[in-house]
């Protein structure tokens, strides 16, 4: 099950969007982030929707393998929808017995919905591109001056690097003990949620010492190879920035600056037409 | 390159409370000189010192007492620890837990990376020690997709980017199959063949310490044997107290000494023992060629579905659907309709029957595993149905805690399950899931205890703190009290030093004794010749052979095409036949073979 979901996984493939500096792909995907937030019309969803095809297309990565990722969240999205369309007052839009859509509730349900799934697919597409070593680098030299907070910068990336790289092996390790109790009887299934809870310690009293047992075993075997912190340390592949870099930069803010002007002109010329047009008020949500 | 005097390693053991509880210690007064270029094997029971020795050579601990020098360098002076880490690279037991990067290139340049060593020689060093340990085309792959010699070769890979003058191997084989344990002593060979580098080889198979310019043997902390593999095992009754064993040509010669033959005590390989064949019969000026090949040519044989036929007659089967376990067509899919995919059974057909005592072999990756979890009802077969005691066990109403209770499974490593405070608490989760009284609960746990060979001082401990070997037992009781019919064991010997296998064997061996029918998985041919009486070979996610253990050994270059080997004793059958000695094929058991050699060469 845990193992269907896509999203977080690295795709490798030779893209562009592979070869950028993680820094940059960093910075996209927060721009993107808050260019979703900022959208309040389909002008914005829009240009937004445009910018993500490019920039899926330009990565490379399978459009069906993508859109597998999205299955796990679905519910969540379906949940978003629902309460956004049936719990949003206003005028109403289709009658169906006792529950009534109305046009807000429409509105919001809609964007809400895109807003997700492009946020979604936006922000995966920076972990179907960058490795995780990458992307703890990427944090690691983006995040370099909070050192001067004493924020030990290098010892969390590593952290990073280390919890994503044991991630499928406790898996594997849970699955196994989870069998191992199972064959001498144990139940997860029956029972009251404090009986089932209860049920769990054979299982998480093992997960724990074997954790503990492999941290230690890392821990020495990093001794071993001289690991003593961030100081003075050099990187295989270090990052530097390119020209596509450069160019990144410059489309995203063209983008950031194409995204506010939208916002602005819009919601002046949606006052205009309002007045002109004398309608309800509640629309101008 | 490595001079020890007197060293000693003690540290405090505390209780609960934080209070010193007792002085252990672990290394005791070693005197060791090893020249750079060497290759040692170090051999001892678990927990004799052997890894805090290792680390004591790595700088990662600190000798108490005495000197010793790495390289010229002082190991008690803390500042040069960082520059003896350098000069002495270290590959430990557990593949995944040594490997900090998330992809192949990555984990080699962590070394050289902390020693801050400029990006483009890394670069070179990275393809360089990739290249010497023949990993170079995973340079981009994630280590979770490797098998455990793979990712024990980056390990490798990762210290050779250091470019240290000497590399311990700290039981570095334990958790491999053995074409994994190949790959990984051979490389160690070759890197000190043609690299120089000096080796600490830390084992407990004694097959690779044949290998070894020297071997040291560690007991309790102090070392108490050291020479040539020759010398050493020349010792047999001195190993055997120190709980190791000996190579398994080398037992057989000692068995034939034992039987009054003067036959040498220096054989290793099976080469030597061919040679001192040569010379008794020599000695006894025999007539060897005479009526050799119409022994080994005139016994007729039929392919593995026959044998696999007549094996099960009938009547056979008839009494397996009322009392066994049997496979009908079983298939698996693993993860179907998904990019994960994969058929890891294939129309699998298997009856267990009462009484018997299986092993199960198979290149890593066969299905064993998987085949194993499907005979207690842990995973359904995607195909095919499995009867036990002639009722459908996924049938809507059929009770599967009966079958658990009936059809025990023991993981591997099962000793990694144990969660409760006490022995005798984890004895009886069991039991107690299947919802006993309380009294019979426990005298189930006592029994199991004692079953394993436990004794009573043992319940009230706490599992975590017994030896390797203990926890395994427990684990393996904390099955036995579910009092099952079918005793089933996932690889029970792995990670196990010699004598710990003796005695799990032996444990197996007591309870078919009393009637319990017994699988286990195994890599290890000796175990499947010396116990099994029945093989099963799987390759492919099929069961290829089915046949009493002595016939299977009959199909040897069947076997090495899947990976898998046949026993020393067969082997060396093999090789005496072609030198011209009249020996049957279907010897596989060290006894027969001493026994029939003894024979020979008094006849």
């Amino acid at each position: 099950m845990i193992r269907d979901i896509t999203i977080g996984q690295y795709y490798p493939a030779e893209s562009v969007i592979h070869r950028l500096d993680p820094r940059t792909k960093l910075s996209l995907t927060f721009v993107y982030l808050v260019s979703l937030f900022l959208a309040n019309n389909r002008y914005m969803f829009l240009l937004a929707a445009m910018v993500l095809t490019a920039y899926i297309i330009a990565s490379k990565v399978p459009v069906r393998y993508m859109l597998k990722g999205i299955k796990g969240i679905l519910l969540f999205i379906a949940a978003s929808v629902v309460i956004n369309m049936f719990f949003t007052k206003g005028d109403p839009f289709i009658s169906l017995g006792v529950v009534t859509i109305t046009w807000q509730g429409f509105r919001t349900a809609v964007f809400t919905m895109l807003r997700i799934l492009m946020l979604v697919m936006g922000s995966s597409v920076l972990t179907y591109t960058t490795t995780p070593t990458k992307l703890t680098d990427g944090l690691e030299k983006g995040m370099r001056g909070l050192k001067k907070w004493k924020i030990p910068v290098h010892e969390i990336s590593m952290m990073i690097g280390i919890a994503l790289r044991f991630i499928p092996i406790l898996i594997e390790e849970l699955n196994k003990i989870m069998k191992a109790q199972q064959a001498r009887g144990a139940d997860y299934e029956h029972g009251s949620i404090f009986r089932r809870l209860k049920n769990m310690i054979p299982i998480f009293v093992p997960m724990f010492v074997s954790a503990i047992r492999r941290a230690n075993d890392l821990a020495l075997a990093m001794e071993a190879r001289c690991y003593r912190g961030g100081e003075g340390r050099t990187k295989l592949h270090p990052l530097k920035y390119t020209a596509a870099d450069g160019i990144t930069y410059g489309m995203m803010l063209i983008y950031l600056a194409a995204m506010i002007a939208i916002r602005i002109i819009y919601t002046q010329g949606l006052i205009e037409r309002l007045e002109q047009m004398q309608l309800p008020a509640a629309l101008i949500r | 390159m490595i001079q020890a005097e007197h060293v000693q390693f003690e540290y405090f053991r505390r209780d609960d409370d934080g209070n010193v509880s007792e002085l252990v210690e672990a290394v005791k007064d070693v005197s060791l000189r090893i020249t750079s270029g060497e290759f040692v094997a170090i051999l001892g029971r678990n927990g004799s010192g052997k890894s805090t020795f290792a680390k004591l050579i790595n700088a990662l601990l600190t000798p108490s007492e005495g000197t010793l020098m790495i390289g010229g360098l002082d190991a008690s002076d803390e500042d040069l620890k960082w520059d003896i880490r350098k000069k002495t690279g270290m590959i430990f037991q557990n593949p995944d837990n040594q490997i900090v990067g998330t992809v192949v290139e990555e984990d080699v340049a962590f070394g050289p990376e902390n020693l801050g060593t400029p990006e483009d020689i890394m670069i070179n060093r990275v393809a360089e020690s990739l290249e010497q340990v023949g990993m170079a085309a995973y340079r981009l792959t994630s280590p979770n997709h490797l098998s455990g010699g793979q990712k024990q070769r980056v390990a490798i890979s990762g210290v050779l980017a250091m470019h240290p003058q000497c590399i311990i191997f700290d039981e570095s084989t334990a958790m491999l199959d053995p074409s994994g344990r190949e790959e990984v002593l051979q490389i160690a060979r070759r890197l000190n063949e043609a690299e120089g580098i000096t080796i600490l080889y830390i084992t407990h198979e004694m097959e690779e310490a044949v290998i070894a310019d020297r071997i040291c043997v560690l007991h309790e902390g102090a070392l108490v044997m050291e020479g040539s593999p020759k010398q050493i095992f020349a010792r047999q009754e001195e190993l055997l107290q120190y709980g190791l064993a000996l190579p398994a040509v080398t037992e057989i010669a000692a068995g034939i000494r034992r039987q009054g033959v003067e036959f040498a005590t220096d054989i290793l390989d099976i080469d030597d023992f061919i040679s001192e064949m040569n010379r008794q019969m020599a000695y006894r000026n025999a007539d060897i060629v005479r009526n050799t090949r119409g022994m080994s040519s005139n016994r007729p044989y039929g392919s593995a579905e026959d044998t696999q036929k007549s094996e099960v007659d009938e009547a056979d089967q008839h009494r397996a659907v009322t009392e066994g376990l049997v496979c009908n067509h079983i298939s698996y899919v693993y993860q179907p309709g998904t990019a994960y995919e994969t058929k890891v059974l294939h129309d699998v057909n298997l009856t267990i029957n009462k009484g018997d005592f299986i092993a199960l072999i198979g290149h890593t990756g066969s299905g064993k595993s998987t085949l194993v979890q499907h005979l207690n009802g842990l995973l359904k077969p995607t195909e095919g149905q499995i009867f036990f005691e002639g009722n459908d066990i996924h049938e809507k109403d059929y009770d599967r805690s009966y079958l658990r209770s009936k059809v025990g499974l023991v993981f591997q490593y099962p000793e990694h399950q144990l969660f409760a405070d006490t022995v005798l608490n984890d004895v009886c989760f069991g039991p107690k899931n299947l919802k006993l009284p309380l009294l019979e609960v426990q005298q189930r746990a006592f029994e199991a205890i004692h079953l394993v060979g436990l004794t009573d001082d043992v319940y009230d401990l706490s599992p975590f703190e017994l030896s390797g070997g203990q926890m395994r037992r427990v684990a393996i009781a904390g099955v036995l009290a579910m009092k099952p019919d079918i005793l089933i064991l996932d690889e029970p010997s792995a990670g196990l030093d010699p004598m710990g296998r003796r005695e799990l064997f032996e444990i197996l061996k007591s309870l078919h004794e009393i009637g319990m029918t017994i699988l286990y998985i195994t890599h290890n041919m000796e175990e499947v010749a010396e116990y099994a009486r029945r093989v099963l070979v799987m390759d492919q996610g099929s069961i290829v052979y089915d046949a009493p253990v002595g016939h299977i050994f009959e199909y040897g270059k069947e076997l090495k095409k899947m990976g898998l080997q046949v026993p020393a004793v067969t082997r060396l059958m093999k090789e005496m036949r072609q030198n011209g000695y009249a020996v049957p094929e279907d010897l596989y058991r060290k006894e027969d073979a001493i026994q029939y050699i003894v024979d020979y060469i008094r006849s």
